[in-house]
């Protein structure tokens, strides 16, 4: 059973009279567990796949069956509903609260959630452990660096202990030993079980995954095995 | 997502914008502040106006010529001649009106009254000494004039305490001669410091004989006021009836419309202060509602303002699991929340404000002008604020929550 199957998905963006096909009919399946990076040149659909999948946009074609239930049948509760307890989201930009401390932005996703309040600052603690942030806990994030306002975010991201996250770009602002930092982080999260799909547009970044997926104009150019995939600790700095 | 968290939540959307946080709300506060500084006033005032024209005792009746005005190009009110001796004998017979135990014709005019070099106007009070006991004055030094130096037209004057001050200072008043319209009067009495009652400013004024005012200082042949006094309270309002018929009748009147004279008990005025009183404070508490309307659309403005700026944080919270419910709620939380604090501040503000009114009124009046605030007036300042937050909160409240989380994400 696939943790995501998507068949013949198309997105079609109207703005006023002019179409855009953002993206034309694409399948493919991820298993539970997996490392997918999704690959491609800015414009060839991979952020408007990214939001698909991860529940914050709809198609307007063709089926995605997340968990084994089709996204068009679930609705606008629901779908908030699944973002919270089974996806998990880091983003390029870090999307932190400002004057906010780490442990309330780590504790962000609890709030909407159905965890009695009792937990939440253990939960949270413990997340920051995960990535290594337990000296910054009360820290605000203005205070931290840009590799550890992204392990912050990662922190966030697995609160709820989600099936699935989704990172776009999680590097893209970082200098490569935070980068690497972050990667290694995200790659250990996929060896606890957690499945990650990964949108970079680095080769070197992309090598952490399983597979890669690359798109072009909306369409799947190739889908990859990874031969010799990066592990922590590699020759990255050399 | 717990009520208590998204109260928390709001509060600390505000915080981290205090200062603008705390703009915002002042034109909800000044708006609330005169609500209840124009409620507790008009209350005041109120209870003021009743006080004193209580003052003249529930039994007393008034009945004044003239009719109430039909218009503004009515003249019936103009007829002010209607009671004249005629109408006083009339309501004296107990065969006419059973119920009255006493009443004076009164003669009100104000004139200049002098005594050697010292001038200046006064209110003269043309009356019977029944007025003693209706407006409870009494001389404190000499006496009152008696019935029979009514019949007698004497020359003689009852005077209030400040009139005593202003014409004679600390020299000796008693049985001196003033001269009120050149005609010379003696002074046969000085009444005590009162203050006002009724419409009366008794400290100020001048009693004397009726039939001596008429002929000497009014110089006409009708009076403008009878007080009579009932026998008992409960009798009131039969007495009036009776007054009404016998006036009629002497003056061949069928239709009531067509009264020329109008008969008012105490009751009467009250409710009529009251109502002109209630009147004008939802008439001025309307107005300060404006402000209020300003504030709220300032505080609209503010809150859009800040959901622009929150875009990020809208994208995010719905990417993490909120619901459009959610940061409705967060938002319209926020504004309800500034509202109300403006609100508490009004209130806190208007009721201090209305006390230290009530100390500066009390002076400025030399009565007793009692502070008063009613649950009432708070319940409603709070109830309107929130009111307001509502109104104004929902749209910018519901702009947020209609937000596109890609977009909001993608908003730079």
């Amino acid at each position: 059973m696939f943790l995501i199957e998507v068949q013949n998905l198309e997105k079609v963006y109207n703005e006023g009279e002019t179409e855009t096909k953002a993206l034309c009919g694409i399948s493919f399946n991820v298993p539970e567990g997996e490392f997918v990076a999704v690959m491609g040149p800015s414009g060839s659909g991979k952020s408007t796949l990214l939001h698909i999948l991860g529940f914050l946009d709809r198609q307007t074609k063709g089926s995605y069956l997340f968990d084994g239930k089709e996204l068009s049948e679930y609705t606008d509760n629901e779908v908030a509903k699944v973002r919270n307890e089974k996806m998990g989201f880091v983003f390029q930009s870090f999307n932190l609260l400002a004057r906010t401390s780490v442990l309330e932005n780590v504790k962000l996703p609890l709030l909407y959630s159905t965890t009695p309040q009792s937990r939440w600052n253990s939960l949270a603690k413990k997340a920051i452990e995960q990535v290594g942030l337990s000296h910054r806990v009360e820290h605000l994030t203005s205070q931290l660096s840009g590799g550890e306002k992204q392990r912050v975010a990662i922190a966030r991201a697995l609160i709820n202990e989600p099936k699935i996250i989704f990172a776009d770009e999680p590097t893209g602002n970082l200098d490569s030993k935070s980068g690497s930092d972050v990667m290694e982080i995200i790659e250990k999260l996929n060896n606890q079980g957690h499945t990650i799909i990964l949108i970079t547009h680095e080769t070197y970044t992309a090598q952490y995954a399983q597979r890669i997926l690359t798109l072009r104009d909306g369409e799947i150019e190739s889908d990859q095995r990874v031969e010799k995939r990066r592990k922590g600790k590699d020759d990255f700095l050399k | 997502m717990t009520f208590k968290n998204s109260l928390k939540t709001a509060i600390k959307g505000l915080r981290a914008n205090k200062s603008r946080s705390a703009l915002t709300i002042l034109g909800i506060v000044i708006g609330i502040t005169s609500i209840i500084l124009i409620m507790s006033l008009g209350k005041g005032a109120q209870e003021l106006i009743l006080n004193q024209v209580r003052g003249l005792g529930a039994a007393t009746i008034i009945i004044e010529p003239g009719r109430e005005s039909q218009g503004p190009s009515d003249f019936g009110s103009l007829f002010t001649d209607s009671l004249k001796d005629r109408e006083v004998q009339a309501l004296s017979k107990p065969s006419n009106v059973s119920g009255i135990e006493d009443l004076t014709p009164m003669v009100v005019l104000s004139t200049t009254v002098a005594f050697e070099n010292e001038v200046d106007s006064f209110m003269i009070l043309g009356a019977s000494p029944l007025v003693a006991e209706i407006v409870d004055v009494y001389p404190e030094f000499g006496q009152f004039f008696t019935d029979e130096q009514v019949q007698q037209l004497s020359a003689v004057a009852i005077i209030g305490s400040k009139v005593k001050e202003k014409l004679f200072g600390p020299s000796e008043a008693l049985n001196q001669n003033i001269k009120i319209k050149n005609k010379v009067f003696k002074v046969v009495g000085i009444t005590p410091k009162k203050g006002q009652v009724g419409m009366l400013d008794v400290d100020n004024s001048i009693i004397v004989p009726y039939t001596t005012a008429l002929k000497y200082l009014s110089g006409m042949n009708y009076y403008h006021q009878i007080l009579v006094k009932a026998k008992s309270e409960q009798i009131v309002p039969q007495t009036v009836e009776d007054i009404k018929v016998t006036l009629r009748e002497l003056h061949n009147i069928t239709d009531p419309k067509k009264d020329d004279f109008q008969v008012a008990t105490q009751e009467d005025i009250a409710k009529r202060v009251g109502a002109v009183t209630s009147v004008l404070t939802i008439f001025l508490s309307a107005i300060a509602a404006i402000s209020l309307v300003v504030g709220g659309i300032g505080i609209m403005n503010i809150m859009l303002v800040s959901v622009t700026e929150r875009t990020r944080e809208i994208g995010l919270r719905k990417a993490l699991g909120a619901t459009t419910k959610n940061i409705l709620t967060q938002f319209l939380l926020e504004s309800i929340i500034l509202t109300l604090l403006g609100g508490i501040a009004g209130i806190i503000l208007g009721i201090s404000d209305s006390f230290i009114a009530s100390l500066v009124l009390t002076k400025a009046l030399g009565s007793n002008w009692q502070f008063t605030i009613s649950l009432q007036a708070i319940l409603l300042g709070l109830g309107v604020s929130a009111f307001v937050g509502v109104v104004f909160g929902l749209y910018p409240a519901q702009q947020a929550s209609k937000k596109s989380p890609i977009e909001a994400l993608r908003y730079e």
